[in-house]
């Protein structure tokens, strides 16, 4: 392409200023604070309390305030809080909360859960160091169904309602656990039975598993089907931790609705 | 597709049929494309999308209205706020309710916020993709600040989940006004440091002037939409040509690519017209800042969102450009259909023809001028 | 504050470096370098021939015109040298590696590695140990004996070169009176290994690298083989010590200083040989956002490391031409070049006062060469690269009709300077202020972008 003897020297001209500029923005750089900070040791406060208090960390459930009322559990848009709830054996009238798991690999942090709840027992701290080895580790359990909590009954005249401080919670749970423990083991699938021997395993008995274990508050949310099948896991997934049909194969969905109510007590 | 793949290239001493993508630094994500090429010079380029559809829209219908919004997030993370905002005015529309007039500020401020965060990422990617690493370090710390400023006033860094049906779910924080306000003050003085660093270097210019024109006509003609629309010389802003909330309170100038360095509708008019639009958005969020009016932060909204069967459309003007979200309702909680259309997904459709004897190096210039996200396309 | 370990996985470290630490990286930060260069600068006078006769002669009491292990003597001084010079190449590119890394970091306003050894010197040890480690893959379509041979040449193309740049006033190998001709030839092994490394991955993106380095070396050895001309014809012989002995220790008496064509010479030199060593702005063969690493892509390992070796070994080359064509080289301020051969003594092996003469005109040396080196280095990150048709035009259309140029005032002026020498004086006086004048205004200008920023300011904490 032709060029005038004004554009090629003005393309040299102008590379030349352009090189000093650049170059001199980028020593200049040199002699400027670095902005990053070496984590975790060089900051100077743990990382966690240099976060806004709005920040939408790990979800804490404070147990104490916690009215049952599972409007959490309807808002979460993903399923992972499931929470269960029975009559208190020694005080029919009373309810109390056999489970309470939030399933935190699940969870977006997007707060539709903390909007609903009457009492604020459901929050987000400002907790994010809470790695561990295995995914399955990450399922907090703020129920134990060894010892459910009673829920908590409103005050209607009360002016604020004796939530423990924010954070101190989930820091206790953090601290005691162990991060690299080992995942909560499947057992393995039951050889398939010699044809000569029985009729073949029936497809309605694996659905029915998860219904009685299910019912029973079990030690964890995904519940430890004794099928590594993928349908039979994905029933159990579906039937712990939400109602909700959609992330499930439609025929698990199937075998899902007859669980479902039976899975949820009466509130 | 697989036509396209498998065919054989006539003139196979010559010619190359190569896989830019979908692992690839330039592409702006998973994107793949299909490149027709003798070595330097391209045929054609054909991008192949799909890589990172999660069917969002579908997940719509079985989450509800009120639910959807963090998944409004994912559909464009770099650019999440305008996402949010686009299903809650849909569904306000819906339900026939009216925004207070505060929430309408607060979306302003935290949009162009976000607007201003993606352009950084836009332009400077877009540096990178030249060959020039530290602009896009500068700009993403730069970004980093304003990820602070929201993470104060929502909670997150880049999935806000911020709007809520009927306004916003937060109000200001103590002293955020003062820090935003210093921040720009900063953010201000930085771009002419930037432009200085590479805007105005003479190499990024000879890379991107008149390289990948896209003439006005043709750029109407596709589709484009935002920063790319008016790169190619259409001035069309959704702000101010089809004013929604806070926007006709403010006053705001709109650039438009007159061929800054080269020919109007080249790579660099795309560029610059963004690195221009991060000014314009800090002067629209003073303006807010100072005009902003007391009052609720969101309106009277129904516990279950149930609207009367109905469809609607709503547009927002993204960061890449127009967004608008359809939504049909059929009566129920959950909607029956939710089509996002994107500006990303219409970048597309130019890139095969505006491709043609373009080079390599060019390719990446075209996308990365085009602004491409792959969540936008693929949803 | 101790994070306790059960909290998160992340590894305990520490408050500040423990004193070990520091120890182990002043040691080697002081050390390698200093070992390496203090063995050249031993080794190199030992291993001329007429040394080596002299030391047969005294010392060994032979004669070396007929013993017969004279020349296996020579071969083992020789080997050995080279043992030292391989390995100076490497631990010049491993230093250089550490800073970039470090200076990148700066000038992105982060800190860069700082993990291993304070200030993270020892991360280009770390690197090479795990490059090392790494598979050795060979893909499975890829012309086996081509691929595994192609690192070699490109180490090859490098490594020979180091043979005659000069370390110092006599630290030089071997000066051959054709020294930067040499020179100029050998890195032309660069592209053959480039070509074959593309080829022989049988990988498209590979190819593209390949083929689009040929295109640049070969087209920028033109400007860079003229501009090597301007300082050659000033100082009248194509020995590397000789042009370096023509000049002198002031920077007044540098040539690029001492002739208005020999400044613009420097510049076009230093940028192509940036473009035949595949640096930013012109490094397009491996340009990462396009080709991800381009004709380097499918090698890993020690392969790789070789690769890599090689460019930042380059880097040393190009600063040392540059500090010996155009800036003076080693030659020591106030310190002429007759002082070195009174100094030498007639034993067999030099005066210790010599060789301390030689270490600081190495000194001196390195830090011209180092100070290049880091301009290398700066400019990478700061600029963009370039296209394939405007690095030819570049080449073509800029670069090659102004070297002719400068060659052709060089000619003149150098007959006029026969005339008049003052001449020569004069611009080198001149010049020297107006680059003193330019460096001032830099570092003006530098101090007004950071004042410019609204909320920075200078702060060297954390440096």
């Amino acid at each position: 392409m032709r060029q005038t003897p004004g554009e090629y020297f003005g393309n040299v001209g102008r590379t030349v200023t352009s090189f000093w500029h650049g170059l001199s923005v980028t020593l200049s750089y040199l002699l400027r604070r670095p902005v990053t900070t070496q984590y975790p040791d060089r900051t100077p406060l743990p990382v966690r309390e240099m976060l806004p208090p709005r920040y939408r960390g790990f979800l804490e459930v404070d147990a104490g305030v916690c009215t049952g009322c599972q409007a959490c559990e309807r808002a979460c848009p993903i399923g992972c809080i499931q929470i269960n709830l029975e009559k208190d054996a020694a005080n029919p009238k009373q309810r109390v909360v056999t489970q309470f798991d939030i399933d935190e690999a699940k969870c977006m942090f997007c707060g539709l859960c903390v909007e609903p709840c009457p009492t604020g027992a459901i929050q987000h701290t400002r907790e994010f160091e809470a790695a561990s080895r295995s995914v399955r580790n990450l399922v907090f359990r703020w129920a134990d169904p060894a010892n459910p909590f009673p829920v908590y009954k409103v005050d209607k005249n009360a002016e604020y309602y004796p939530r423990a401080p924010l954070g101190s919670l989930m820091r206790a749970k953090l601290e005691a656990r162990d991060w690299a423990a080992a995942a909560p083991q499947f057992l393995p699938p039951e050889p398939p039975k010699p044809p000569a021997a029985k009729a073949p395993p029936k497809p309605a008995a694996p659905a029915a598993k998860p219904a009685d274990s299910a019912a029973k508050p079990a030690d964890s949310a995904a519940k430890p089907a004794p099928a590594a099948d993928a349908v039979t896991a994905k029933v159990a997934e579906a039937a712990a931790p939400a109602p909700k049909p959609a992330p499930v194969p439609p025929a698990a969905a199937g075998a899902a609705e007859p669980t479902a109510p039976s899975s949820k007590p009466q509130a | 597709m697989e036509k396209l793949i498998l065919r054989k290239v006539p003139n196979a001493s010559e010619e190359m049929l190569l896989n830019f993508g979908p692992q690839h630094p330039s592409t702006h994500g998973v994107i793949n494309f299909l490149v027709d090429t003798d070595g330097e010079v391209m045929k054609k380029a054909i991008p192949d999308v799909g890589y990172l559809h999660r069917s969002i829209e579908k997940i719509a219908e079985q989450v509800g209205y009120a639910g959807f919004m963090p998944y409004t997030d994912r559909v464009d993370y770099v650019a999440a706020m305008f996402a949010n905002e686009g299903w809650a005015i849909a569904v306000e529309k819906l339900l026939k309710i009216e925004v207070p007039p505060r929430a309408q500020y607060l979306r302003a401020i935290a949009g162009e916020l976000c607007r201003i965060a993606s352009h950084l990422v836009s332009t400077g990617t877009m540096a990178t993709d030249i060959g020039a690493t530290t602009p896009l370090v500068h700009a993403l710390r730069e970004r980093e600040a304003l990820n602070d400023l929201i993470e104060a006033l929502c909670g997150a860094r880049l999935t806000y989940n911020y709007h809520r049906i009927g306004g916003v779910a937060f109000d200001l924080p103590e002293g955020w006004s003062d820090r935003v306000l210093r921040y720009l003050d900063h953010f201000e003085t930085l771009l002419v440091e930037w432009d200085r660093l590479i805007s105005y270097n003479h190499i990024y210019v000879k890379r991107l002037a008149n390289v990948a024109v896209i003439p006005r006509e043709m750029a109407v003609d596709y589709g484009l939409v935002g920063p790319n629309l008016r790169g190619s010389g259409m001035d069309w802003d959704v702000r101010r040509d089809v004013p929604y909330g806070a926007y006709p309170d403010f006053k705001f100038d709109v650039p438009v690519g007159r061929g800054f360095k080269g020919v109007s509708g080249d790579a660099f008019d795309r560029y610059y017209v963004r690195v221009l639009e991060m000014r314009e958005s800090a002067k629209i969020v003073r303006q807010a800042l100072e005009k902003i009016p007391d009052g609720e932060i969101t309106a009277k909204v129904p516990r279950k969102i149930k609207p009367e069967p109905g469809e609607v459309l709503s547009r927002v003007e993204s960061a890449r450009g127009e967004m608008a979200y359809y939504v049909v309702s059929d009566g129920t909680e959950k909607p029956w259909r939710v089509r996002i259309r994107t500006g990303s997904y219409l970048a597309m459709g130019i890139i095969e023809d505006v491709s043609r004897g373009l080079m390599v190096a060019d390719l990446v210039a075209l996308i990365a001028s085009l602004d491409v996200v792959a969540p936008e396309i693929d949803r | 504050m101790n994070t306790p370990a059960s909290v998160s996985p992340t590894p305990y470290a520490p408050k500040y470096t423990p004193k070990w630490l520091v120890g182990l990286t002043l040691a080697a930060a002081i050390g390698i370098p200093g070992a390496i260069l203090g063995a050249i600068l031993l080794l190199t006078p030992i291993v001329q021939p007429a040394t080596l006769d002299a030391i047969t002669r005294e010392w060994l009491g032979q004669d070396p015109a007929t013993w017969y292990w004279r020349p296996w003597l020579g071969a083992g001084m020789l080997a050995l040298v080279a043992f030292v010079l391989v390995n100076f190449g490497a631990i010049f590119s491993g230093m250089c590696v550490w800073y970039e890394r470090r200076v990148a970091g700066r000038m992105q306003s982060r800190i860069g590695p700082n993990r291993q050894g304070l200030g993270g010197f020892l991360v280009w040890i770390a690197d090479a140990v795990k490059m090392l480690l790494k598979e050795d893959l060979v893909p499975a379509d890829a012309d086996a004996l081509v691929f595994r041979s192609a690192p070699y040449f490109v180490l090859l193309g490098f490594a020979l070169t180091l043979v005659v740049t000069p370390f110092g006033q006599s630290l030089i190998v071997a000066d051959l009176n054709v020294g930067i001709m040499y020179i100029t030839s050998i890195t032309a092994l660069v592209v053959v290994g480039v070509l074959l490394s593309g080829w022989a991955s049988n990988s498209k993106w590979a190819l593209f690298g390949g083929m689009r380095s040929a295109a640049q070396v070969i087209s920028y050895e033109i400007p860079a083989g003229i501009a090597i001309f301007v300082p050659v014809l000033m100082a009248g012989t194509l020995s590397m010590q000789g042009i370096a002995a023509a000049q002198g220790g002031l920077p007044w008496e540098w040539f690029i200083f001492r002739n208005p064509a020999a400044f613009i010479a420097f510049f076009i030199l230093f940028t192509a040989q940036l473009a035949e060593s595949n640096r930013t702005p012109f490094d397009l063969p491996e340009a990462e956002s396009e080709l991800v690493a381009g004709y380097l892509s499918e090698f890993s390992g020690f392969r790789f490391a070789l690769l890599m070796l090689a460019e930042y070994g380059n880097i040393w080359v190009l600063s040392v031409i540059g500090s010996i064509l155009f800036l003076g080289g080693w030659q020591i301020p106030f310190v002429g070049n007759e002082v070195y051969a009174n100094l030498r003594g007639t034993g067999v092996l030099p005066s210790a006062a010599w060789f301390g003469l030689q270490a600081v005109s190495m000194a001196v040396l390195v830090v011209k060469a180092a100070f290049l080196s880091n301009v290398i280095v700066w400019l990478r990150w700061t600029l963009p690269r370039i296209r394939v048709d405007q690095m030819m035009a570049l080449s073509w259309k800029y670069l090659v009709p102004a070297a002719f140029g400068c060659f052709v005032v060089t000619l003149l002026w150098e007959i006029a300077a026969v005339e008049a020498p003052a001449i020569s004086t004069i611009t080198g006086y001149v010049l020297t202020a107006g680059a003193l004048l330019l460096l001032v205004l830099f570092v003006r200008q530098i101090f007004r972008n950071i004042a410019a920023v609204q909320g920075d300011k200078l702060d060297l904490s954390n440096w």
